[in-house]
């Protein structure tokens, strides 16, 4: 833990040349307003200062620039960071099924060394801040769903394929504090479905030490008709292809959950981590005949993952 | 019609690769080109005190005014000594406050489509006017944490729930700046001097120990914090291809 000691400026203060004490002097008026956070953070100040010399902070590569750079874009100079693994996640054959399959997932992320790994939850859609204000982000997102073929399982023989959907649109996120994300994401989709999604979701991130990070929260998922029909309703051929009544799948409420994860980072360079979501459907998804009688409105997803890091640079 | 559309897109292709070339040899030759440079600091006024991870509703980041650090002259005499090889560095005069004051757009894309902010103050309040290019030194802002935004020189704690973790950061981000037209050459915000640090912050940063209360902590504080900057520095404008590589 840091020692924050209250008395520790006014030494700094004596120590150091005279317009040091002033400029702190001053500083120690300004900030009594809030007393006592300020006070250990001032305090802080005062603890001696060693940068521990990192194990192995040298760049292993260096490759050379590209010949060319493309205006507008910065330089690719620098160091960056190069991160590798794989993962898997348990999950349903497809939403509303009572099966589930394993699905390996490789993860590879490159980016500027330093630039900040935010907070990301599973269900997250891929998606960019272009507004950034620190506690508030928002951007466009993007969520590819894949296709449902119905010869691969034999709960959908008869209700034919739904084609893979690309979902567009945007999110916003606020972190009220630190430790607390609320995230919301607007789609529309494409393809598969031509109907609009809407996920909120809140993430309780609680970092237990430095390298552990714990985080869980609720999420609700709404979808329009056009998002729900195709999944979950039944046509008249569709109902005679299958032995499934005919239903009628309207928009709305579509699900509720929970999502939990954790990460460790091993050391710099291996981090591991593990998650679960659960989904419970609601309204017409959940009354489809193709949940009620061929599948399971609870729908679980788990998954771990592990990668490894590493910097080469440009020049 | 395939045949057509490869056409196409082989000429879109050759287009992109001559007109990136074309802006690369512009940029290199801009570079060789300058002789005389001068160079602007204003990161150093000011050291941010900042929480992030478990704190409370309400926590804004304090700051404490440090100018009697001298970390600008600090800046500049570094960066004079590490050009001094290759370029001929005159001192200019320059309202440092002005040039702290600018912040970039929290909306990222105006930051890429808008004239850089700084043209039109280098134009207007460095003197002597004329030199071949100048060397801006500002502040830089990262992440830390999720919802926390840290800049500049500053201390900050991460809060977990077993443990607090201090960390000091010097962030900066050089510009070239043509001395005529007053384009931007190059940009570029310093870089971690490591990338090993579990809590990161995104430029030069490291984490403090606790282990001392001794009175001269504020003279050691502010010797880290030139030792960030100084072995920064090098890398910064290796980087930028002003200097030989580090």
């Amino acid at each position: 833990m840091l020692g924050l000691r209250t008395t520790t400026i006014d030494q700094a203060s004596k120590a150091g040349p005279g317009p040091v004490m002033k400029h702190f002097d001053e500083a120690a008026l300004r900030l009594k307003v809030n007393a006592r956070r300020t006070t250990a953070l001032l305090a802080a100040l005062g603890v001696v200062v060693t940068i521990p010399q990192p194990a192995s902070a040298q760049t292993a590569v260096t490759l050379p620039a590209p010949p060319f750079e493309l205006p507008m874009l910065p330089s690719p100079s620098g160091n960056w960071t190069v991160m590798v693994g794989i993962g898997g996640q348990y999950m349903p054959d497809f939403v509303g099924s009572k099966n589930g399959k394993f699905m390996p997932i490789p993860i590879f992320a490159i980016r500027r060394s330093g630039s900040i790994d935010q907070f990301r939850g599973p269900r997250d859609s891929a998606s960019i801040a272009l507004l950034d204000v620190g506690n508030f982000r928002a951007g466009p997102a993007f969520k590819y769903v894949a296709s449902r073929k119905a010869d691969k399982y034999a709960e959908l023989t008869g209700l034919g394929d739904v084609k893979a959907a690309y979902e567009l649109g945007g999110f916003v996120e606020y972190y009220p504090v630190d430790w607390l994300r609320l995230r919301s994401e607007l789609r529309q989709g494409i393809g598969g479905h031509t109907g609009v999604v809407a996920d909120i979701s809140a993430d309780v991130i609680v970092p237990l030490i430095q390298r552990l990070t714990i985080s869980a929260g609720p999420r609700f998922t709404w979808k329009s008709t056009k998002a729900t029909a195709p999944y979950f309703g039944v046509d008249a051929t569709q109902a005679l292809a299958s032995g499934l009544a005919r239903y009628d799948a309207k928009g709305g409420a579509h699900s509720v959950g929970f999502g939990s994860q954790i990460s460790y980072r091993i050391d710099p360079q291996w981090e591991v981590h593990a998650y679960v979501e659960y989904e419970k459907l609601l309204g017409d998804a959940a009354d489809s005949p193709l949940v009620k009688l061929r599948g399971s409105s609870n729908q679980t997803t788990v998954g771990l993952g592990a990668s490894y890091s590493f910097d080469f640079r440009i020049r | 019609m395939r045949r057509t559309a490869f056409l196409w897109i082989g000429l879109a292709a050759a287009c992109v690769a001559l007109g990136a070339a074309a802006a690369f040899e512009t940029r290199a030759s801009r570079i060789q080109a300058i002789k005389t440079v001068g160079i602007v600091s204003a990161i150093g006024d000011e050291m941010s005190l900042t929480q992030a991870g478990l704190t409370g509703l309400g926590n804004s980041a304090q700051s404490v005014s440090i100018s009697a650090w001298g970390l600008d002259e600090l800046i500049v005499q570094q960066t004079t000594r590490l050009l001094a090889g290759r370029y001929r560095v005159q001192p200019v005069t320059y309202r440092r406050a002005a040039f702290a004051a600018i912040r970039d757009s929290v909306v990222t894309p105006v930051n890429l489509l808008r004239s850089d902010p700084f043209k039109e103050l280098v134009r207007s309040d460095i003197t002597p006017q004329g030199l071949d290019a100048y060397i801006v030194i500002t502040r830089a802002r990262s992440k830390l944490g999720n919802g926390r935004s840290v800049e500049g020189v500053g201390f900050a704690e991460y809060r977990t729930l077993l443990a607090n973790y201090g960390l000091i950061h010097a962030l900066y981000e050089v510009r070239l700046i043509e001395g005529k037209s007053f384009d931007v050459i190059e940009k570029r915000a310093a870089a971690p001097l490591d990338n090993t640090g579990t809590v990161r912050i995104g430029g030069p940063s490291g984490q403090v120990d606790d282990t001392f209360d001794v009175p001269a902590a504020n003279e050691r504080l502010r010797a880290a914090i030139a030792d960030l900057i100084t072995r920064s520095l090098p890398v910064t404008l290796g980087d930028m291809h002003l200097i030989d590589g580090q």
